[in-house]
């Protein structure tokens, strides 16, 4: 089986985010894999190890940054590594990473595409399912376990509205992944120092046989005009002392103040 | 007049409130509505997509589609859509709903936005808001293409009078082909009893302070004494304690309660994302320092074993 994992930078929301003049403070910022996309690389690694597989990951975007994250994928076990680095690429939208994305697959003709079900710095939680929509296969979203029926047949638990969906899936097909599938692993050392010693395919547009304009990057469906800080909410009071005194003072404020019991 | 296509929240065979939210939103900026329902056995819900003020109803009705499969979904959007001639069409912010909308904009070739708190449209040109950044920052985005998908934050839009009512024309539309290439062979269904959290006025949620089960219980009957749903945080979903379902948060459940009460949370962003949009925050935590106090309205420093207890006495003796 052959597994494409999609992995992306994002900024470390543990950090303060600046925001001044409608943009977010470059300086200061540090960039991690996304979280959901650690689990789609843990989901891999793990259907290798247990299954047998072909693992790659891509990845879109520069920077040193960038390489550090694919090589965290190298030390968690994931075979081989494409960059796709294109400064044309800086405005992209959902959909047109997914036509990038697009391109990346049908150069390597992939059983199955694992994906974060979102990023943790848009929270969009669009591209893997326009990814499949693009190429035409199934695709399973915010699955929360996954097994190998056999060489043409996965099964994916889906977290819906009502409960779990059991869903029979045919490859090739896109899987996005929720982070309760697994617990990803902690680099070792050791990976870390082999992964340093591994190629990455590092291609633009061109290397990749396409264009801005193919991959719909000179007519984007929508831009980001303005990044604002959120209305932080204000903290109220804090009641310390006497367990029963305090817990009667905010009962009493939440039925006379609040107005909500 | 711009038309606003509205996907029916329809859970358990009945109409959620956000239907009626995202219609009375559409109104106010004088759309003309429609609503799509997709399911089996929905003719008694007819009556209920009326009154929750869309102008038409278009129902695809279907054994086939009585358990949820998001491309015979999407079909059924993109075939209301295209009769209707949507300009903008809106989920609410359900798990089928965010597996739906990218489907949708990819077939029509339009925009996608998800997690949505407003939406203008001036002329031609539509602009949105969202949170983004585990809610740090807030986007403003302008939507290029002339039309627009949406998947509305839960409480970001209100019900308002002018939302109430609206006109019966049921436009019957033809089941899609099953997918075939996703087969869903069964729904393990979340236990039937317990109060939907986006329903809920009321929100209680238990963190990593309760320990156990047992801590569990303790809080969830104040959830009970309240009529309230009952959510929880990750730590307490990977324990295994409680199910993925209850999880509020980035990744969880969107809340937006009249009354949230965070009992052992610490208030990580994660969690916080998922619920500061609640109209009034009550936090218990043993910690004055836990960054929940940040946001919380009232905090109660307090060992939650000690002050659950007593919070519920207190609320029994004011119901009296
Ligand atoms: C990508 C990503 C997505 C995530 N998504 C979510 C999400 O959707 N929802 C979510 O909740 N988390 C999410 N998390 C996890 C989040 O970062 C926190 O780890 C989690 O919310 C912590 O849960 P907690 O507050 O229950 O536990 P803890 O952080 O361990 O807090 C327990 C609290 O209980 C208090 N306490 C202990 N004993 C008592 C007592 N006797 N009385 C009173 N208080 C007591 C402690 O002071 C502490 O503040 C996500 C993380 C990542 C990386």
């Amino acid at each position: 089986m052959k597994i494409l994992t999609t992995v992306k930078k994002v900024v470390d929301v543990e950090l303060t985010i600046r925001v001044e003049s409608g943009a977010i403070v470059e300086e200061g910022l540090q960039y991690v894999m996304n979280a959901w996309d650690e689990n789609a690389v843990e989901a891999s690694v793990q259907l290798k190890e247990n299954n047998g597989a072909e693992t790659t990951l891509v990845s879109i975007g520069g920077g040193d940054d960038n390489i550090q994250i694919i090589r965290r994928g190298y030390a968690m076990g994931i075979d081989n590594g494409v960059q796709v680095d294109d400064p044309l690429l800086a405005g992209a939208d959902s959909f047109v990473l997914a036509r990038v994305l697009q391109k990346v697959c049908e150069k390597g003709s992939y059983d199955l595409i694992i994906t974060g079900k979102q990023a943790q710095d848009t929270d969009n939680g669009q591209t893997g399912i326009i990814l499949a929509e693009n190429l035409g296969i199934p695709c399973v979203s915010n699955v929360v376990a996954m097994d190998v029926i056999d060489d043409k047949h996965i099964k994916a638990t889906r977290l819906g509205d009502g409960g779990k969906e059991i869903v029979e899936v045919t490859l090739p097909a896109v899987v996005t992944v929720s982070d309760s599938i697994n617990e990803p692993r902690l680099p070792q050392m050791r990976g870390l120092m082999m992964a340093k010693k591994k190629k990455i395919d590092v291609m633009d547009l061109a290397a990749l046989g396409t264009s801005l304009d193919e991959v719909g990057g000179k007519d984007i469906r929508s831009e980001i005009v303005e990044f604002s800080r959120s209305q932080a909410r204000k903290a109220g009071k804090k009641y310390e002392g006497d367990a029963a005194q305090i817990t009667a003072q905010v009962v009493d404020l939440l039925v006379n103040e609040a107005k909500v019991l | 007049m711009a038309k606003v296509l509205v996907i029916a929240d329809i859970k358990r065979g009945e109409v959620k409130r956000s239907t009626a939210e995202l219609l009375a939103k559409a109104r106010s900026i004088g759309a003309e509505t429609a609503v799509v329902a997709i399911g089996n056995n929905l003719e008694a819900l007819i009556p209920g997509l009326v009154s929750a003020g869309s102008e038409s109803q278009y129902v695809a009705d279907d054994l086939g589609l009585e358990l949820f499969s998001a491309a015979p979904y999407a079909s059924c959007i993109v075939d209301a859509a295209n009769q209707f001639g949507a300009d903008q069409i809106w989920f609410a912010s359900t798990e089928s709903g965010k597996a739906v909308a990218p489907r949708v904009a990819a077939r029509l070739g339009v925009a996608c936005a998800t997690d949505i708190t407003d939406v203008t449209s001036t002329g031609d040109n539509i602009e949105i808001t969202r949170p983004a950044i585990a809610n740090k920052v807030i986007q403003r985005v302008k939507i290029n293409s002339e039309k627009l998908v949406a998947v509305v934050r839960a409480g970001a839009f209100e019900m308002t009078a002018e939302g109430a009512g609206g006109s019966e024309k049921v436009i019957r539309l033809a089941a899609p082909p099953a997918d075939l290439g996703a087969v869903v062979k069964e729904l393990i269904a979340d236990a039937s009893g317990d109060i939907d959290l986006g329903d809920a006025a009321i929100v209680v949620s238990v963190g990593r302070g309760v320990k156990d089960q047992k801590g569990i219980d303790l809080v969830k009957a104040l959830a009970d004494d309240l009529g309230a749903g009952f959510g929880t945080s990750r730590a307490m979903v990977d324990s295994g304690l409680m199910g993925h379902n209850k999880q509020v948060g980035q990744t969880g459940k969107i809340v937006a309660p009249k009354l949230y009460i965070a009992v052992g949370i610490s208030g990580a962003i994660q969690h916080l994302s998922g619920m500061t949009g609640s109209q009034v925050i009550v936090a218990v935590n043993n910690d004055p320092e836990a960054p929940i106090f940040n946001v919380a309205d009232y905090g109660i420093v307090g060992d939650l074993f000690e002050v659950v207890p007593i919070l519920r006495q207190q609320i029994k003796n004011i119901k009296k």
